[in-house]
């Protein structure tokens, strides 16, 4: 000892002594050999650059699917068809730099937006859903343009004249503008592209409208026409403001509950609009009325608010209003931020709400703009984002692989326990069993199950019956493992000893056996994580594991099976198969490196 | 004990497992939702009188067996079963017999085709990673493998169909033949090919990544065998020690996970055959549930039960082949 302490300063380099002065002086070498092969094995497994990278990779992946929920909530049973198969990108609501300081006119597309500014040059901006709507006219064509407004996937604008232009989706009879507002000369008051519909209105009070009435079926009440100071739409109604301030729906069929107008509003009506599920209305005392279906808090009206109200204006699922201090507020659906309002430089002039974004143009010409910007993995078929879908789609997939591997760990322990130390007729008879089990043909044998015990169930029993599904037929290659393993433990001295102090076989077998062969076990759950991973995957691609609404990698890539989607939308199956084969690969790298930490011999293969 | 007499036993007791897996099946078929008796008449029920549809009913009932006890449905069932007869597909208006045969040699000829190129890449590679050791071609082979069992078959499909029919468009993106295509002789066997290509490439995708790391496992153990140095020191042919000495032996595991690969195989092209459109059993089987055709799927479940036991049995007789050790064993 004396010898090896004076041996050893001579021994030591530079860094050995930058080492010794950080620890102090410890000896090293000895401490090494005294590591119990639990520790060991912890240190091959640290070094292990391929397995560490795979810890890596597998926890940011879980901790994003675990963590970013929160930040992201998503409402299952949501569908847009308005935001369909919209790429990924932002920008949505960045308003152009050379509009700033002199907009006139600003309005929300389905995915993109248009400005004016008071010199009558036209800006588009956001991801657009057809290229038709870059054919912009030239602007000797149209002459200086005073308003405009985006709809779905075409544009309406008018010039001072009141000549009326459209661009952009041009079918369903939407580039066919009625005469009088095509020839100009009528004082257009009011002007809005809607779900493949347009609408204007004169200073007269009459209205016109042309396109697809597929889905807005317009009919006026006697007396309406001509009568007429504002209108709204939603992709559900149109309804006008008379100019005795009474509020009127375009509608034949009356029992919708956009038409339970409250009865004391009607005649002091100074402005109103509509969201797809209700209505707002702001009455000459400055306060909001609202009424409609309460999808995602819409009628959730501020009370700080009421009284002050000077105008509104409604998107999708919230409502933005101008107060009489020229500050803007808005309430509803937050899910995009389309309901946290900024604080404003200046008073508020116009407040443009429509689809998930408003934009307050201010007295001097200043934009400001909050709300949907767009989707960083863009949508899907359905117009779900897919970047949200993906985190609690992570959280699906690795609960039902998580939960199947736990089942089938148990079975597997279980049967290869007792199997192993009793050996004899009962191994015999459990090692058949195992045999008929790993017989069945996997993936044709759960399609059967899930979609026969699958049929008449709710949604949450189906995610059980998967978990079921695979932890029962996927137990026998642990039995195995942990069979052979007994066999090797069963003759050791410990086990004497514990049958020599009367310990029962179960307590044999599962506390004095099972630990020393635990891990093993790990290292065979592990990769078998990764295989029930696969599997559900598999499963819900072809439609028979988790089903819609729940979202999981697999049955997000069902979408994707087109040459069409393949094709043109690359975001709807790039992004969940690059994280489902990043979490398995990695998976099965922390699988390789356990294995090869806990058994050495493997890692000269 | 000779090899005879091992295999005979093996058989008996896979003609045993058989019948227990049957009984499941008969069971899953019993558990299946309708009423057979009224799906078979149809619409019958709505357009007779009600006295002579039940009259009608019950005498369907006799000639169905349903009103047996179980145990004497179960045997009428199975030697239906074993006899081929299979039952009447509602989805076809035809016999199940009559139907499934394309589709089986479709679904045989893809997944064999798949098997010799599988076979011949992963021996090839496993043997020379196994041989040179922690070299280059190694190390690569290996993070290859790695990634290609890793990814489902599914991905791998898309990505295949992205590069090579969609991207650069030289293989059809589905489908089993040129639609309309009135060739015959070899013009027709190139144009199957032709759409065969992309399914096969994927599906050798994932089984090369799988049995190349077996091999090259089983190789490594081989190699490390005190007869190969023996044979080493005799002074045979290095080609010699690796192909006759060392693969031999190597052989034993790679039987046991070979024969596992295929039944999987089988299972999982249900999945491919689903994307490609290729007109399989898998696709059948598929098509069958989403239509509730449950003649179909019974049919595809007992062929995939006795493929996976005639698996076992080949199995079996691949150990007598390559482990002399078989046979003095029991």
């Amino acid at each position: 000892m004396a010898e090896k302490k004076k041996r050893a300063p001579r021994r030591s380099t530079m860094g050995k002594a930058a080492q010794r002065m950080m620890v102090g002086g410890m000896p090293q070498e000895e401490e090494e050999i005294l590591q119990s092969p639990m520790r060991m094995a912890l240190g091959t497994f640290l070094h292990d650059k391929v397995a560490m990278a795979g810890v890596f990779c597998f926890l940011i992946i879980f901790l994003c699917c675990i963590v970013l929920p929160f930040f992201y909530p998503i409402d299952l049973y949501y569908q847009d068809v308005t935001q369909a198969n919209v790429a990924p990108g932002f920008g949505m609501i960045k308003v152009p730099s050379a509009m700033q300081g002199k907009a006139q006119d600003i309005s929300v597309g389905s995915t993109f937006s248009v400005g004016l500014d008071t010199e009558g040059n036209v800006y588009e901006w956001g991801t657009f859903p057809t290229d038709k709507l870059k054919n912009i006219p030239s602007s000797e064509e149209t002459g200086k343009l005073v308003m405009v407004s985006a709809g779905l996937d075409h544009v309406v604008a008018a010039n001072e004249d009141g000549q009326v232009f459209t661009w952009g989706n041009d079918r369903m009879g939407l580039s066919q503008v009625p005469m009088e507002l095509e020839m100009g000369g009528a004082h257009i008051k009011q002007l809005e592209a809607g779900y493949q519909i347009s609408l204007a209105l004169t200073e007269e009070g009459k209205m016109y409208n042309w396109g697809s009435q597929y889905l807005l079926n317009i009919s006026y009440p006697e007396g309406v026409q001509g009568n007429i100071e504002k209108f709204a739409q939603s992709t559900n109604i149109v309804m006008v403001l008379t100019k005795d301030g009474e509020i009127v729906p375009l509608s034949a069929n009356t029992s919708s509950a956009y038409t339970k107008i409250p009865e004391d509003i009607q005649g002091s009506v100074v402005d109103f609009d509509l969201t797809d599920e209700s209505a707002a209305a702001v009455t000459s005392d400055g306060r909001v009325h609202v009424w409609g279906n309460n999808v995602n808090g819409t009628l959730n009206v501020p009370e700080e608010i009421q009284g002050r109200v000077v105008s509104v204006s409604a998107g999708r699922y919230h409502f933005s209003v101008i107060l009489d201090d020229g500050s803007v507020v808005s309430w509803g659906d937050n899910t995009h931020g389309q309901a946290s309002a900024p604080a404003l430089s200046s008073a508020a002039k116009q407040v443009d709400a429509g689809y998930y974004a408003s934009y307050a143009i201010t007295e001097d010409g200043r934009v400001t703009s909050w709300g949907l910007d767009g989707y960083l993995m863009g949508t899907d078929n359905l117009g779900r984002d897919v970047f949200r879908r993906l985190l609690v789609g992570g959280r699906m997939t690795m609960t039902v692989g998580a939960i199947s591997v736990i089942i089938s760990t148990i079975i597997g322990i279980l049967v290869g326990g007792i199997s192993g130390y009793k050996g004899g007729k009962v191994d015999n008879l459990l090692m058949r069993l195992t045999e008929i089990v790993s017989s069945v043909p996997f993936l044709p044998f759960c399609i059967i199950l899930s979609s026969i015990l699958g049929n008449s169930i709710g949604e949450t029993q189906r995610i059980i019956l998967i978990m079921v599904i695979l932890g029962v037929l996927s137990w026998p290659g642990i039995a195995r493992l942990v069979r052979g393993s007994v066999l090797a433990e069963r003759e050791q001295e410990f086990v004497t000893a514990a049958k020599a102090l009367g310990v029962k076989e179960f307590g044999i077998i599962f506390r004095h056996i099972v630990p020393n062969i635990i891990t093993v076990i790990i290292v065979n759950a592990t990769l078998d994580f990764a295989t029930c991973m696969l599997t559900e995957s598999s499963l819900s691609f072809i439609g028979f594991g988790v089903s819609e609404p729940n979202a999981t990698w697999g049955n997000m890539l069902n979408g994707a099976q087109n040459g069409t989607v393949i094709e043109n939308y690359w975001w709807r199956w790039v992004f969940p198969s690059v994280v489902l084969g990043l979490c398995t690969i990695s998976i099965n790298c922390i699988g390789d490196g356990l294995r090869d930490a806990i058994d050495p011999k493997s890692k000269e293969r | 004990m000779g090899k005879g007499r091992y295999l005979l036993k093996r058989l008996i007791y896979i003609v045993f497992v058989f019948f227990i897996i049957s009984i499941l099946m008969f069971f899953i078929y019993k558990s299946m939702p309708g009423d057979p008796v009224e799906s078979m008449l149809g619409s019958l029920k709505t357009s007779m009188r009600p006295d002579a549809y039940q009259e009608l009913y019950d005498r369907t009932a006799e000639r169905l067996g349903v009103n047996q006890p179980l145990p004497v449905q179960y045997f009428a069932w199975i030697s239906n079963m074993l006899t081929g007869n299979f039952g009447y597909s509602t989805q076809y208006q035809r016999q199940v017999i009559d139907v499934i045969g394309a589709p089986m040699f479709n679904t045989i000829m893809l997944n064999l085709f798949t098997m010799i190129v599988v076979f011949l890449v992963s021996i090839f590679l496993g043997i020379a990673t196994a041989v040179h050791k922690n070299g280059v071609f190694d190390k690569g082979v290996q993070v290859v493998t790695i990634v290609g069992y890793s990814i489902p078959s599914f991905i791998i499909a898309l990505l295949a169909i992205f590069a090579f029919a969609v991207k650069i468009p030289i293989f059809p993106i589905s489908g089993i033949r040129t639609p309309g295509s009135e060739a015959t002789g070899i013009a027709a066997a190139l144009d199957v090919a032709w759409h065969m290509a992309l399914p096969v490439l994927v599906m050798s995708v994932s089984g090369i990544g799988g049995i190349t790391r077996y091999v090259r496992a089983s190789m490594i153990d081989a190699l490390r065998m005190d007869y190969i140095k023996t044979a080493r020191a005799k002074g045979l042919r290095e080609k010699t020690v690796i192909y006759v000495h060392a693969f031999r032996n190597a052989l034993i595991p790679i039987v046991t996970i070979t024969t596992w690969w295929i039944i999987g195989l089988f299972g999982g092209s249900v999945v491919i055959e689903s994307v490609f459109l290729w007109n399989g059993l898998g696709k059948m089987l598929i098509d069958g549930l989403m239509n509730r055709d449950f003649s179909i799927v019974l049919t595809m479940q007992m062929f995939y039960v006795l493929l996976s036991l005639a698996g076992n049995v080949l199995m079996d007789i691949a150990y007598t082949i390559v482990d002399p050790r078989v046979r003095l064993e029991n």
